[in-house]
């Protein structure tokens, strides 16, 4: 009996510092993760349908919530709208107003009040003929005006009216082929005539101009102070190519690009003479200031006759004799 | 045959308690039927025997429960002991007698149990006044099995 009764006091003793030995160490958490890894390994539906009532129980506030996110996001994508709207609306106000301010920087001729209007229309197929400008006789627009284009902060010509309507007008390109202007070279100081290119291409060319003048590619071109629907040195263009020399016409000839491309243009300042206009008023100091002052300072102090056929230059001549009110078409 | 017939009785009480207080637990209670076995076999057939499988028993509601690991087998272990000691002066073959210190155990291991808790966990694991109150009834309803059981086939040690 007292052996049994050591023996179990020894067992006791045995099992007690087990006992303690396991409640000393922290093995109630690997314990945990053994349990929950065997009943996922023996009974994964279990565990998937703990996790499935967890996720229901959670039901209603996440529907809740996905209610509030969905009213939220009506919300959202409205007010995004409104915001792509007002964006939209906002950069074509910075754009009109940039273009306003530009505008402002230019001034008209003495005797002319600009005009500006919105381009309405196109011809598709001839996109370097003309356009439709939304400025009609209601706002004075008369027969002949030149029309311009801006360009960095300068006015380039760009054609005339031909047909005015109420509300609107035709205007013919300077690169449309029935089109003609007086023009100089700003380095040769000679005239011209600037004519459309044929076959309705971006380009025009300078013809009649004077067989001994030297002509660099790149010299700017402007409106001669002789155009009788242009003021005076207005920028046209550039030189792009100078014409092999036909032996036929003791003349030169240069094709030249456009300074601003008419086919891409969104408005335009058509002149309209006011009540101080004439065909004898000062134009030429007004029209300088049309120019912009790295420009202005290539001009040459004095612009030189071309030496051209009087009859090449008799189309020009003629309208330019004609008072530019007076409503006539132009050949 | 004795070992098997006892790793028989470890397994079978061991899936009785955990089916019992899985799917027939009233209002939360369940008998602690390992307990009352601890009891009953440390009655039977000594300190031993019921340290053994008491300790035993323990690591299995340790590993169910795992709240306070090896707080069950020290509690069973020490239930074990206290039976097969009682039992020198006590004769346990008495169903009242048994009772009366099931009835005794299970407050025993109850406080046990919350000491440890307050020593290993800090906080003292009481387990509500409704397990306090009705588990030593529940178990002394369970002590004419476990004596039965304890007993074995032909009334020998388990």
């Amino acid at each position: 009996m007292h052996r049994e009764t050591q023996i179990s006091n020894y067992i006791l003793a045995a099992f007690s510092a087990l006992a303690l030995i396991m409640l000393s160490l922290p093995l109630s958490a690997p314990v945990r993760a053994c349990k929950a890894g065997l009943l996922y390994l023996f009974e994964p539906a279990a565990f998937s349908g703990a996790q499935g009532l967890q996720r229901l129980a959670d039901a209603p506030a996440g529907l809740s919530r996905l209610l509030t996110a969905d009213l939220e996001n009506v919300r959202l994508r409205a007010q995004l709208r409104q915001d792509l709207w007002r964006l939209s609306e906002m950069d074509a106000l910075r754009a009109q107003n940039q273009r306003f301010a530009r505008a402002l920087g230019l001034r008209a001729p003495r005797g002319y009040a600009p005009l500006w209007g919105e381009v309405l229309e196109r011809d598709p197929l001839h996109r370097y003929s003309s356009i439709i400008v939304g400025l009609g006789a209601a706002q004075g627009v008369a027969l002949n005006a030149p029309v311009f284009g801006e360009e960095e902060g300068a006015l380039v010509a760009i054609g005339r009216v031909t047909e005015v309507r109420q509300e609107s007008c035709l205007v013919l390109l300077l690169t449309d082929e029935s089109s003609s202007a007086a023009v100089y070279l700003s380095s040769a100081a000679v005239e011209g005539l600037a004519q459309g290119g044929k076959g309705g291409g971006p380009r025009l060319s300078v013809n009649y101009l004077a067989p001994e003048a030297a002509l660099v590619k790149g010299d700017l071109v402007f409106t001669s102070p002789t155009s009788a629907t242009f003021p005076g040195h207005v920028l046209i263009g550039s030189v792009a190519a100078i014409q092999p020399r036909d032996p036929a016409w003791n003349t030169q000839s240069v094709a030249v690009q456009p300074a601003v491309d008419a086919a891409s243009l969104s408005q335009v300042m058509i002149l309209r003479p006011g009540q101080e206009a004439g065909p004898q008023s000062p134009v030429r100091a007004e029209a300088l200031r049309l120019v912009p002052p790295r420009r202005a300072a290539a001009l040459p102090p004095e612009v030189r006759p071309s030496t051209a056929p009087a009859a090449a230059l008799l189309p020009e001549v003629r309208l330019s004799t004609a008072p530019a009110a007076a409503g006539q078409a132009v050949p | 045959m004795r070992a098997l017939r006892a790793v028989f009785l470890f397994a079978a009480a061991a899936v009785a308690q955990w089916w019992w207080s899985s799917h027939l637990a009233l209002w939360g209670l369940a008998p602690q039927l390992l307990l009352v076995l601890t009891v009953a076999v440390a009655a039977r057939s000594g300190s031993n025997p019921g340290m053994a499988y008491g300790f035993l028993w323990g690591l299995f509601l340790d590993l169910l429960r795992a709240q306070l690991f090896g707080g069950n087998a020290f509690t069973l272990m020490l239930a074990g002991y206290a039976a097969g000691t009682v039992r020198r002066q006590i004769d346990l073959s008495d169903f009242v007698s048994l009772c009366a210190v099931v009835f005794l155990a299970t407050w025993g291991y109850f406080l046990c149990y919350g000491l440890l808790g307050a020593v290993f966990a800090k906080s003292f694991l009481w387990p509500g006044w409704p397990a306090f109150l009705c588990d030593p009834l529940y178990n002394c309803l369970l002590v004419p099995l476990a004596a039965r059981i304890a007993a074995g086939p032909r009334g020998g040690r388990p």
